[in-house]
């Protein structure tokens, strides 16, 4: 599994010239002062499908803050990610509906298929599981999402069979691919080319 | 009428009708996506495109009917709309084929059909063998009135929404007082629908008290409740509507700016909400000179990102600042120091949709439904074990049976025969637990905070014999810790110290002293900061009182009923021969399988207990008592009484 809990930290999480300037131009219209640590943080997450160390102190220059303003918010959210997310990104669905029709079961059968625990991405980052937030598509459940697309009504064989799939290397096109004019409806973190 | 809301209105023009070609509503909404409506609606254009159906499509919110998602309304010239559902997308092209069969209108369409929905608020009429939607038995006992147009305009459509009788109210509101709206507002007894129930009104006379000139209106949409969703079909389906109800409270309290927070997860619901904002700037329904009465107000939406306590409102108005979400000590209450330390108001995005109805009815109006202590109608969004899941509105003071049972179907047939209720969770990770002997509790909050449990923001879980107490008040408590904002170290600690009491329960740890050491916990929790911490231990508590014998169980016996509960089952192989096993064997997340074919067992020590191989091979797989052990006398739970540990309740 691939561990990025000291990426922050470790990695200097630079962003190449052209990086930086899109995220410039994308803040440019943000002033100090109006409450925008999280739309600046949205932003760069949209643009850069993650928030590296680069992105927080090139907001931190826009707003007129300190690192640390915008470094606390980024880890205070669970929705940003100080790390790259994987190319198939399964999220788990947390909620009660879910838990009462064995969502936790599913969690133990995909954490042990995948070999990796929740929040954390397998091998060269192809694929992790994170947790989701309930988003009220209950009728769905059990379910997790996979790139933000629904895989509902999960057996506990079925998950597993997921599983299997995702770590035998079928990824989220093939599993779940959106339709033409997909809707999002879960924050899906889409990883974009790398620069 | 103002002369600006007149030409506004008369441009808006009339309502959609079936009068020359066929009117398909599809919903897309985030439930019905979830099932594939957007693959269904792609499939549907290119077919009728393919075919050249002379039909107009139109993209609409949520009915509510989460259950039959995805659904489709089609209505014929000349005839009344019919529901249609469950449409997956695969069967777009059979579905065309019934509905414009020739003669068109005599296909068979039984294998979707639910209901004819009767027009302008009727109740429909049975047409072509298909019943009315008003026999339908999850449509029948609502009251749907701030519900009255979802699933049925445009939500992207300022034009639908005047069409439908949207900013109607405003406009009646800029010709009153502030004082007067905030008066009738409190006499209708508008609660706040965000679980408090403080009337709206009153709370509105704080901010209009307040100095000037800058002042907020807020609107909580964080619904952070998971299992509640009644916010997000709100907005998805009706977004002008809750505009509206907030443009009324800015000129009820001489706001002149608002924020609208919405969690991150509804995705859908901001793309909505701005879009929404937009048109009304666009109109002169918000900005500098509002309908030409020189009335300002402006509105903002902001994206949350993942914080449940950022539902508290000093949270929320901490994270619209920017800041990490922590709620703060009040006082001083937001209508003192509120966003940017300014005089602020916030409110429910139910509380807000209520508003305009109320406005324009009156109050006797709005009383006709409800009860002394909760006026008027509530929506409620049912989930869990249950028939028939979605967002539904009945009056406040309904029996909580009738919502469940009728109109939500009740606990569906499983693998252990016929599904028997076993408990009730409202009101969120904070709400508690409440006994199946409760179901007939009426629906407002007196009763429900009677029992110690909250009635909260319309979330109702049923859950059946194969939820365990211990472990969904585990569950809960860890989503309380995993979201307290760790600002003070009570609830921070506090939750860490429950989890770990009850983990170990759940693990056979459990001790005689963990009885009362739950109620220490619970007693200390009501120190901290916010109402966060200190419902954090509503879960166990409840359990404690309404599941007394199942937690003693636990904590005694090391044993748990519901074989929910991982660390107390224990997963073996009665049958080795049966061919079932094979595929267990193949799919076991830890290879716990040991042994050639024919003779398998499983290998303790190796095994997670999750329970797959039971799901595939039941008949060869039994779950046993990890800690077996003589039954308890009946004699000793039932003296145990009342919980000492529901002090401070």
């Amino acid at each position: 599994m691939t561990d990025h809990t000291n990426d922050a930290l470790s990695q200097p999480g630079l962003l190449t010239p052209s990086q930086s300037q899109r995220l410039r131009d994308l803040l440019a219209d943000l002033e100090p002062g109006k409450g925008s640590v999280l739309t600046a943080l949205h932003r760069a997450q949209h643009e850069l499908g993650w928030v590296p160390r680069g992105a927080i102190s090139l907001i931190a220059g826009q707003l007129r803050l300190t690192d640390a303003l915008i470094y606390g918010p980024a880890t205070f959210y669970s929705e940003f990610r100080l790390t790259p997310p994987p190319a198939t990104l399964v999220a788990w669905c947390s909620g009660p509906t879910c838990r009462v029709l064995g969502g936790e079961r599913i969690k133990l059968i995909l954490e042990k298929t995948l070999d990796c625990e929740l929040g954390q991405n397998g091998p060269n980052d192809d694929y992790g599981l994170w947790l989701g937030q309930c988003n009220g598509t209950c009728e769905q459940a059990p379910q997790v999402w996979v790139n933000g697309r629904v895989v509902g009504k999960l057996s506990l064989a079925g998950s597993a069979r997921l599983a299997q799939r995702i770590r035998d290397g079928e990824g989220a096109a093939k599993i779940a691919p959106p339709p033409p004019g997909a809707v999002e409806i879960q924050p899906a973190l889409i990883r974009k080319e790398s620069p | 009428m103002t002369t600006a809301f007149q030409a506004l209105r008369d441009a808006a023009g009339s309502p959609p009708t079936a009068q020359q070609r066929p009117l398909l509503r599809v919903d897309i909404s985030t439930s019905s996506v979830a099932a594939g409506a957007d693959a269904g609606l792609a499939r549907l254009r290119d077919l009728v495109a393919a075919r050249g159906i002379e039909i107009d499509i139109l993209t609409v919110g949520s009915l509510g009917l989460s259950f039959a998602q995805p659904t489709l309304e089609l209505q014929l010239p000349g005839k009344q709309p019919v529901v249609y559902g469950p449409v997956p997308p695969d069967e777009i092209e059979a579905f065309l084929d019934a509905v414009f069969a020739d003669p068109v209108g005599q296909g068979d369409d039984s294998a979707w059909a639910i209901g004819v929905r009767g027009l302008n608020g009727a109740a429909g009429d049975a047409q072509d063998g298909v019943p009315p939607l008003s026999a339908h038995p999850f449509w029948g006992p609502q009251e749907r009135r701030v519900m009255d147009q979802m699933g049925v305009i445009d939500p992207e459509s300022l034009d639908a929404a005047l069409a439908a009788g949207r900013y109607a109210a405003l406009d009646q509101a800029l010709d009153m007082e502030p004082m007067a709206i905030c008066d009738l507002i409190e006499a209708a007894g508008v609660g706040g629908r965000g679980g408090g129930g403080f009337p709206a009104g009153r709370k509105w006379k704080f901010l209009l008290g307040a100095p000037g000139p800058t002042k907020y209106l807020v609107c909580n949409a964080d619904e952070g409740d998971p299992g509640a969703f009644v916010n997000r079909i709100l907005m998805e389906s009706d977004p002008h509507l809750v505009l509206e109800g907030m443009i009324i409270a800015a000129r009820a309290t001489a706001a002149s700016h608002g924020f609208i927070y919405i969690r991150d997860e509804y995705p859908l619901s901001v793309v909505r909400m701005r879009k929404a904002v937009a048109q009304a700037a666009a109109a002169g329904l918000l900005g500098g000179d509002i309908l030409g009465t020189g009335m300002s107000f402006t509105l903002e939406v902001v994206r949350g990102a993942g914080s449940y306590v950022c539902g508290e409102e000093t949270g929320l108005i901490a994270s619209v600042e920017g800041l990490r979400g922590m709620p703060k000590l009040r006082p001083p209450f937001p209508a003192q120091r509120g966003v940017f330390d300014m005089p602020s108001n916030v409110n429910n995005t139910e509380t807000y949709a209520h508003v305009p109805s109320a406005l324009l009815h009156g109050s006797d109006w709005y009383r006709e439904f409800g009860t002394e202590s909760d006026a008027g109608t509530k929506m409620f969004s049912i989930g869990g074990a249950l028939q028939r899941t979605g967002i539904v509105e009945v009056p406040f003071g309904s029996s909580m049976q009738a919502l469940l049972s009728d109109i939500g179907g009740g606990v569906p047939a499983n693998d252990k025969g016929a599904g028997k209720a076993k408990g009730i969770q409202p009101g969120g990770p904070l709400g508690g637990l409440l006994n199946a002997d409760d179901l007939g509790l009426a629906l407002e909050r007196p009763p429900f905070t009677e029992r110690g449990v909250l009635l909260g923001s319309g979330g109702l879980i049923l859950f059946d014999e194969r939820a365990c107490a211990v472990d969904l008040s585990l569950y809960f408590s860890e989503f309380c810790e995993d979201e307290s904002c760790g600002r003070c170290t009570t609830c921070h600690g506090g939750s860490q110290r429950l989890v770990e009491m009850l983990a170990r329960i759940t693990q056979g740890g459990g001790r005689e002293a963990d009885l009362d050491r739950l109620g220490v916990v619970d007693r200390a929790l009501q120190n901290a900061n916010c109402l966060h911490g200190q419902f954090t231990p509503y879960a166990i508590r409840s359990a404690l009182r309404h599941f007394r014998d199942e937690v003693e169980e636990h904590v005694r016996d090391h044993r748990c009923a519901a074989k929910a509960c991982r660390g107390l089952i224990r997963h073996r192989v009665s049958d080795p021969a049966d061919p079932a096993l094979a595929e267990a064997a193949a799919l076991c997340p830890t290879d716990a399988f040991v042994g050639p074919d024919g003779e398998r067992t499983i290998d303790d020590a190796a095994c997670v207990q999750c329970g797959l191989c039971a799901e595939l091979a039941p008949a060869a797989i039994v779950v046993e008592d990890r800690f077996p052990q003589a039954p308890v006398a009946a004699s000793a739970a039932a003296a145990a009484g009342p919980s000492p540990a529901a002090a401070g309740a």
